[in-house]
């Protein structure tokens, strides 16, 4: 058991969902108590677009099932075949409630779809399980859902083309990703196969094979599929992060060197985009050294996103990376093994609280994270980047950070951070504290001591003193 | 009036999104959610008021997730002892509320002895909120763990008796804990007779209730305080001798409570519009012990609104139903000329909401455990001038070209009172112009 203030991923369902509401002509039944059904909600207010998620509640009820009120899970499936005749997939998705009452999934096909004489094809996930989060759910759902498409071996495409591998819905810049990766490969000379999961339709998923390779440019949850079509397929991978001119400019040569494309032609594609489009190591050049000497940053996030900045800030821009987190505790081991060939600081903790300590502990000039490390960059006074998943940001226009175009979005961040830090004043150094004072911090909940401390610091210097003692401290919080 | 079930799946809001708006609202309250990743993912993640434009949730201080792993689950007392762990870095807490449902039941949490343990531990009230627990009415509200709450504090009212009645009107003994509310506030009557009033409701919108009390006790009523009021430590007495009023049409559970504790829960119209606020404090008032009129009042309030009430005439709403609130708003609604499509009731509790129902017009359907999908279709072949729509509908339904807005938008603008009424109008005829202006618009 664990008591926190705040999650980083939700439940296996969530992950489940996201990932089908991202692939067209995938419907989910969600078996759940009526109070647990939040992602249609959520989706509407993530996207802004005003579709309906596909996504349908089979409520999860007490009681003898006599009415004809939705509640019955074969007849709730049949349901969605009736009222969806297009959907080509339906996968059944138990919440956390659903399968903790432990009921068992009634063996059922689903009837035909009329017109066509032949039923959607069912996916369950038998692998479920209450304890299990998000993002490995969702990896494991990708491939799941890919395997059920996999009836025969299509043809490889006469011209060098590859699969993206991508985030799911929701995520802010998600599309732009997608859209900036798609635009540097167009320029090698390598076709776009299909944009996984966002964008796929269920027949794309059966015509993967097709490509020559797959890009991953989400490890978090393209990494299962893409080694089941490997092994299957023996389709090569290329796992470089796009983050950075440099990771990118790694990611295209692989493509490249995989697709049997001429070098210099790569070579050449790379650098007319340095040229043009890639930022971030013109700011890095531009700027003096001494806005980066001495400049500590602690970046938090999932799996690609603080190894793809850690390094690009680490090596192309020069910040030292004091600590680099994630929260994706199964992919532990990876993530130490990347994080370490930029930082000594690198870290695995899912409990905000821990997270905000590790933060304070690194003492950043700047935080790259979550939202939920807003309120430690606040507390510490130091500049916030929220450019790690998840964030709160449902911005219209999504804008990405992978690619070159993505590299000039992180410069532009990079010198409103770092420029504004420079201007603010810094805080006095060497307030002292009595005992009383110290004792009383020593009470705040870790995510907001930083703050008290800074605010109790502040009071004492607008009367005058140069201590904080206790009723200083405790006037400041009141 | 009509009521059809049609036994669907209502889009409502879960009722759990709520415990951020009332960790902000209960400020001397801690929340603690008790059970897996999903009900800390769904509490972090819809916002303390959901608009369709959820914004960015806030980490309150005061909500803390124990998430129980379902391989391990944690041995009895544990829960208590970091819970108590975790309070002691809060000042000023007053109230410790555990929110348990079936998952923590499930994965053998007993939160009842938890609580028990908190309360011993800290020397503080210490409750257990259950969301899921059954109903006397099936059905959901997304309103239900406001009522649950205001439930629990309803039991943790000091108990007001008959004899103490006497006693606490001397000013001798009035230095108590809740002596000074009720010398700050009105006088407590002399005659014995007046029995002090308790408002019952406005849960997320803090200062609700004061225009109220405002009105009773410009009808000579004294008003003890509301529940929940401004925190635990201004909670009014609420017993035997109490007159409780009840604000809100999905408070059930709570007034319920408050009548097992012997007070008097007046049945009357909700406090919403122009009608049902006369009707309110009239009822009150006599119940509480005074005789008064209201109808020159109401007379010169409606005629008032004579000029909002010629925009509304005519025009077609549609309630999908998500709060509770979409009944009383309907019922003035109807009566200001206005024509109501259908009200959806995703839970419907005949007999606390009688008085409603009686005066809802008679070309109003209720539709009982809605359908989203048959509103939906509803929706699009009736084209009604708005739809009062439920979070998860709003932007299909913007999207497929309707106006809408949301239950909890005439909560934020304050709709209770005569004054209330005004305003609901107002906020439909805004609602109304705003459309027009953009629908002019040569894109």
């Amino acid at each position: 058991m664990k008591l926190l203030r705040g999650v980083y991923e939700g439940p296996q369902s969530y992950g489940i969902l996201r990932v089908a509401a991202s692939i067209r002509g995938v419907h989910a039944l969600l078996r759940a108590l009526p109070g647990e059904a939040y992602f249609r909600t959520l989706h509407g207010a993530r996207e802004r677009t005003g579709e309906m998620a596909p996504v349908t509640l089979s409520p999860l009820r007490e009681g003898r099932d006599s009415s004809m009120a939705p509640g019955n899970l074969v007849r709730d499936l049949s349901g969605v075949v009736r009222r969806h005749p297009k959907t080509e997939i339906v996968i059944l998705v138990r919440s956390e409630a659903s399968l903790l009452a432990g009921e068992t999934i009634p063996a059922t096909t689903l009837p035909e779809v009329e017109g066509t004489g032949r039923p959607p094809e069912l996916v369950k996930f038998p692998w479920e399980e209450p304890a299990m989060r998000e993002t490995e759910a969702a990896e494991l759902a990708l491939e799941d859902l890919i395997r059920a498409r996999m009836h025969d071996r299509p043809e490889r495409s006469p011209y060098p083309t590859v699969n993206l591998f991508g985030p799911p819905i929701f995520g802010p810049g998600a599309m732009a990703e997608y859209a900036e990766a798609e635009r540097l490969l167009d320029m090698v000379g390598v076709e776009v196969n299909a944009r996984v999961p966002l964008g796929a339709n269920t027949g794309d998923l059966g015509r993967l094979p097709r490509a020559w390779a797959n890009v991953l440019l989400y490890r978090e949850v393209g990494e299962s599929a893409t080694l089941y079509l490997q092994d299957e397929f023996g389709m090569p991978r290329v796992t470089t992060p796009m983050i950075g001119a440099a990771g990118t400019g790694a990611a295209l040569r692989a493509v490249g060197e995989l697709c049997q494309l001429d070098p210099k032609s790569v070579q050449r594609t790379i650098w007319a985009e340095l040229a043009r489009t890639a930022k971030l190591p013109w700011y890095a050049r531009l700027e003096p050294p001494e806005t980066f000497q001495n400049r500590r940053v602690a970046i938090f996030g999932d799996f690609t996103y603080p190894l793809g900045l850690g390094y690009a800030l680490a090596r192309e821009v020069g910040l030292e990376v004091t600590a680099c987190g994630t929260y994706l505790t199964h992919l532990e081991r990876d993530f130490l093994f990347h994080a370490h060939t930029f930082t000594e600081g690198a870290f695995v903790e899912d409990d905000p609280d821990e997270v905000a300590a590790r933060i304070e502990a690194a003492k950043p000039d700047l935080v790259v994270g979550t939202h939920l490390e807003q309120g430690v960059a606040d507390s510490l006074g130091v500049p916030f980047l929220p450019l790690c998943p998840p964030v709160a940001d449902r911005p219209f226009v999504g804008r990405p950070l992978m690619g070159y175009a993505g590299s000039s979005v992180l410069a532009d961040a990079l010198d409103n951070a770092l420029r504004r830090a420079s201007v603010e004043p810094a805080g006095e150094a060497g307030m002292q504290w009595t005992d009383g004072a110290l004792q009383e911090a020593a009470e705040v909940p870790l995510f907001l001591r930083g703050r008290a401390r800074r605010l109790a610091e502040e009071r004492a210097r607008r009367q005058g003193s140069g201590m904080v003692t206790r009723d200083i401290f405790l006037e400041s919080r009141s | 009036m009509t009521i059809l079930n049609e036994s669907g799946i209502p889009d409502v809001l879960p009722p759990l999104h709520a415990v951020n708006g009332l960790a902000e609202r209960l400020p001397d309250v801690l929340v603690v959610v008790v059970g897996t990743q999903a009900e800390a993912h769904l509490v972090q993640c819809l916002s303390a008021v959901p608009s369709p434009n959820l914004p960015p949730s806030r980490r309150d201080q005061r909500v803390i997730f124990a998430i129980i792993d379902p391989n391990d689950p944690p041995q009895q007392g544990l829960l208590a002892s970091r819970i108590v762990e975790s309070a002691a870095g809060l000042r000023g807490t007053s109230l410790v509320l555990l929110v348990a449902g079936r998952t923590a039941e499930s994965l053998g949490v007993d939160a009842e002895f938890e609580a028990r343990l908190v309360a011993r531990k800290l020397d503080l009230p210490s409750e257990v909120v259950n969301p899921d627990a059954p109903r006397e009415v099936p059905g959901i509200l997304s309103t239900d763990l406001e009522d649950r709450v205001l439930t629990v504090l309803v039991n943790l009212c000091p108990k007001r008796k008959t004899s103490d009645l006497v006693e606490t009107a001397s000013p001798a003994k009035r230095g108590g804990l809740f002596g000074g509310l009720l010398g700050r506030g009105i006088e407590p009557s002399d005659s014995n007779d007046g029995r002090p009033v308790v408002l019952l409701g406005g849960t997320l919108k803090p200062g609700a209730a004061q225009g109220l009390a405002a009105e009773l006790s410009r009808a000579g009523v004294e008003v003890a305080g509301a529940v929940p009021g401004s925190g635990m430590g201004e909670l009014p007495p609420l017993g035997e001798g109490t007159v409780v009023a009840v604000m809100d049409p999905n408070l059930s559970s709570a007034a319920t409570a408050a009548e097992r504790r012997g007070a008097t829960v007046v049945k009357t119209l909700m406090p919403v519009g122009v009608d049902g606020t006369a009707r309110f404090v009239q009822d009150v008032a006599e119940e509480a012990g005074t005789r008064i009129s209201e109808v020159a009042r109401a007379r010169s309030a409606w005629e008032d609104l004579g000029v909002l009430r010629n925009r509304i005439r005519g025009k077609r709403i549609f309630f999908t139903g998500d709060t509770g609130l979409e009944i009383p708003l309907a019922r003035f609604l109807a009566d200001a000329g206005a024509v109501v499509l259908e009200v959806g009731a995703p839970r419907l509790d005949r007999r606390f909401l009688a008085a409603e129902l009686q005066t809802l017009g008679p070309d109003v359907d209720v539709v009982v455990s809605p359908d989203y999908r048959g509103q939906t279709n509803r929706i699009d072949e009736s084209r009604p001038d708005v739809v009062i729509s439920s979070p998860g509908l709003h932007l299909p339904l913007v999207a497929r070209g309707h106006l809408c807005r949301s239950p909890r938008d005439f909560l934020e603008a304050g709709h209770y009172g005569y004054g209330g009424a005004r305003r609901i109008l107002e906020l439909l005829v805004r609602t109304m112009d705003r459309a027009e202006t953009l629908d002019s618009l040569n894109l």
